[in-house]
């Protein structure tokens, strides 16, 4: 099979051994490339920022492991890390549960405005984000919702759905007619056919999203610095800013607290890659 | 028990769009096996998916056991379908897919576990219920999905040409299986296909449609004897029915061309004086045709002459393709030991009561003295000869 394919395209086949090695080579300088800057990232989270000064590359000796313990209860990353989860899972939910939603809707659903809607929504992921900052700012400001978690969240939400609406909408058209009408004839309505085909067979595409979504938002440091002031409410990207003075810069401090928030990000993507290897390979409906 | 009776139904996509299914009347009778046949984007599918319920009606009136079903969703019909694609939930387990349609009902679990085991058993599915569909192989996705419609035990079954997946062994053992349902079963069963094989084998009645019309209904044979006109005469049977222009002529009850001569010995003088002078077509099929003069046996018979294009020797018997002087051409189902030349003057005979007569401009068959019964007698009598 190999050897026919590689024959139509007029080449002589590679030694397997060879083309192996070259493949393993790329992948480990990628690799190194990738993790590199993250593991001197986490030798300096354990580094005062003397230390650091005096040599950024050198292996921690001794670990200062009570960075960890001083960011989380003197320098209230407790408090940032839970006003983080707050937002982001929060508007990860919404997201996901309203793009689904609406991403079913505008696949599978002929109406006056379908068209019109999708193109809406998807030249608004052609426009920068941050020109919609000062206006934004602006109506949180009207409804009480400045300087409050629950506007950063519905700001989040508002970024991110057509983005999200469009890539679940892609992946949801390609799910065959036949396999509605045939849940259909089996008796039952719109919302069930929703919650018991749309979402499990979409579950691939909804991973994906879901990660890009959190990762996305877990990481946002515009919109939060200028839409909430106070300390109480400050989400973890705002809380390593703290260690970053006009002067001086606590790079010991900021590489801990980085390594704080980027905890949570590991996690979630290691309980849903497999899912969203598969979304992002496609083909996943038979 | 179901009825389903179709009332002058009329279906245009998208408002105003073109009619694709027009005027359609068809009552499909309490246990029968309807088979609607016809070729490709004649409107087969839309018909059914409107029984469905999955396609709205835009005009005439759809019943079941009486009463009018147009609006009422397809959810609430008691219907099952197969689908062509099978439609297997991929995300669910054979025993879930088999179940899905009985959860929504307020069915006990027992009962729906022991329907389910049922219905495998009956289709040889037992092994599999655990199985995902993307591990199953075509023929058993398609039992499944035949099982799936089965354990429903609803008022109709519908079926859009749910063995064109299959491979031609398995399609005829799927076919015998579907018609064994139906014995078992006696629920009305409506099947839409565009292979006549399929729509002479199962059906108790064929429906024929042509361009989103009904060109014939009847048990498969009449259909196939009595052509009520020129598209289902060359629709059921391979080849399709020979069909030659020709002249009418009352007085010495016969129809002629300069290649064809045949005498009309069916019709009755009064429809044949009706229509003396004018142009008809004359139909012949292919297995009626014959070489030699001494088939007939000694019976009054037609002649036709043409120049072979084609012989097409296909072992059991040989295909002889003709083209006639003023045009058109003829195919001959001859014995096997039967030879000819490329351009080579040939003629062929056959029986008079094997002619079919079509109007030339209506396509309309011409009907003959005997009908019904009899003519299928008539028919299966001159075959047997
Ligand atoms: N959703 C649709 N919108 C517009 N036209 C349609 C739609 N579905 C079908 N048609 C048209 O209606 C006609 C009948 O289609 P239908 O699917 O009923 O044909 P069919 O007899 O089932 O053919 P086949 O044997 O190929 O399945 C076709 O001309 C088709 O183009
Ligand atoms: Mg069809």
């Amino acid at each position: 099979m190999a050897a026919t394919l590689a024959a139509a395209s007029g080449r002589a086949p590679l030694p397997r051994l060879f083309s192996r090695g070259i493949l393993a080579l790329v992948l480990g300088v990628y690799t190194i490339y990738q993790l590199g800057p993250f593991l001197w990232l986490a030798t300096m989270s354990v580094r005062t920022t003397a230390e650091i000064s005096a040599d950024p590359y050198a292996w921690p000796s001794p670990l200062h492991l009570d960075q960890f313990r001083t960011a989380w209860v003197d320098s209230d990353f407790a408090t940032y890390f839970w006003n983080s989860t707050l937002v982001v899972v929060g508007a990860v939910a919404v997201l996901t549960f309203i793009g689904a939603a609406a991403a079913h809707a505008l696949a599978r659903y002929r109406f006056r405005g379908n068209r019109i809607i999708y193109g809406i929504l998807f030249s608004s992921i052609i426009f920068p984000p941050q020109i919609t900052l000062i206006s934004l700012y602006q109506i949180l400001v009207d409804y009480n919702l400045y300087n409050s978690l629950f506007g950063l969240a519905l700001v989040y939400i508002s970024l991110q759905l057509p983005l999200t609406v469009y890539l679940l909408e892609g992946f949801f058209a390609r799910i065959p007619q036949d396999l509605f009408d045939a849940a259909k004839m089996d008796g039952y309505g719109d919302l069930e056919i929703f919650w018991r085909i749309v979402l499990p067979v979409g579950m691939p595409a909804i991973a994906t999203t879901l990660i890009l979504n959190f990762i996305q938002l877990w990481n946002e440091f515009l919109f939060a610095v200028v839409l909430i002031t106070d300390p109480e409410k400050r989400t973890l990207p705002i809380g390593i800013r703290a260690f970053m003075g006009d002067h001086f810069q606590d790079i010991g401090m900021i590489a801990t607290g980085v390594m704080i928030s980027v905890i949570p990000v590991i996690i979630v993507y290691v309980f849903f890659s497999e899912k969203l290897i598969r979304g992002m390979t496609a083909g996943a409906i038979k | 028990m179901a009825v389903v009776k179709l009332d002058k139904i009329v279906k245009r996509y998208g408002g105003g769009g073109p009619v694709v299914v027009e005027d359609v009347d068809l009552t499909i009778d309490d246990g029968e096996f309807m088979v609607l046949l016809g070729p490709s984007g004649c409107g087969k599918s839309t018909t059914l998916r409107m029984i469905a319920g999955l396609e709205t009606i835009s005009g005439g009136t759809l019943s079941i056991d009486g009463r009018v079903v147009n609006d009422v969703p397809a959810k609430d019909r008691d219907i099952a379908m197969v689908f062509q694609s099978y439609a297997l939930y991929p995300h669910m387990s054979v025993a879930d897919n088999l179940a899905f349609g009985l959860r929504r009902r307020s069915i006990p679990n027992a009962e729906i576990e022991r329907r389910v085991k049922e219905v495998a058993a009956l289709l040889g599915l037992a092994p599999l219920l655990t199985r995902k569909p993307s591990a199953l192989s075509g023929g058993q996705r398609q039992r499944v999905a035949l099982g799936r419609a089965m354990v429903r035990e609803p008022q109709v079954f519908l079926f859009d040409e749910p063995l064109s997946n299959l491979d031609a062994a398995l399609r005829v053992n799927t076919r015998s299986e579907i018609i064994k349902q139906h014995h078992r079963l006696g629920s009305t069963m409506i099947y839409v296909t565009h292979d006549q094989v399929e729509a002479m084998t199962m059906g108790t009645r064929i429906c024929v449609m042509n361009a989103g019309k009904v060109a014939q209904i009847g048990a498969p044979l009449d259909v196939y004897w009595q052509p009520a006109n020129t598209f289902v005469a060359r629709f059921l049977g391979s080849p399709p029915m020979n069909l030659m222009d020709a002249t009418l002529a009352a007085a010495t009850r016969r129809a002629a061309s300069p290649a064809l001569d045949a005498p009309l010995a069916r019709w009755s003088d009064g429809v044949l004086q009706a229509r003396d002078g004018r142009k008809v077509t004359l139909g012949v099929r292919a297995e009626d045709m014959a070489i030699d003069h001494a088939s007939l046996d000694g019976a009054p018979g037609g002649r036709v002459t043409g120049r072979t294009i084609a012989v097409e020797p296909l072992g059991a018997e040989t295909l002889l393709l003709l083209e006639l002087p003023g045009g058109g051409e003829i195919t001959a189902r001859l014995p096997r030991h039967v030879t000819a030349t490329p351009d080579q003057e040939v003629v062929l005979f056959f029986r008079a009561d094997a002619a079919y007569l079509f109007d030339a401009e209506t396509g309309d068959a011409i009907a003959p003295l005997e009908t019904g019964a009899a003519a299928v007698r008539a028919a299966v009598q001159r075959r047997t000869h």
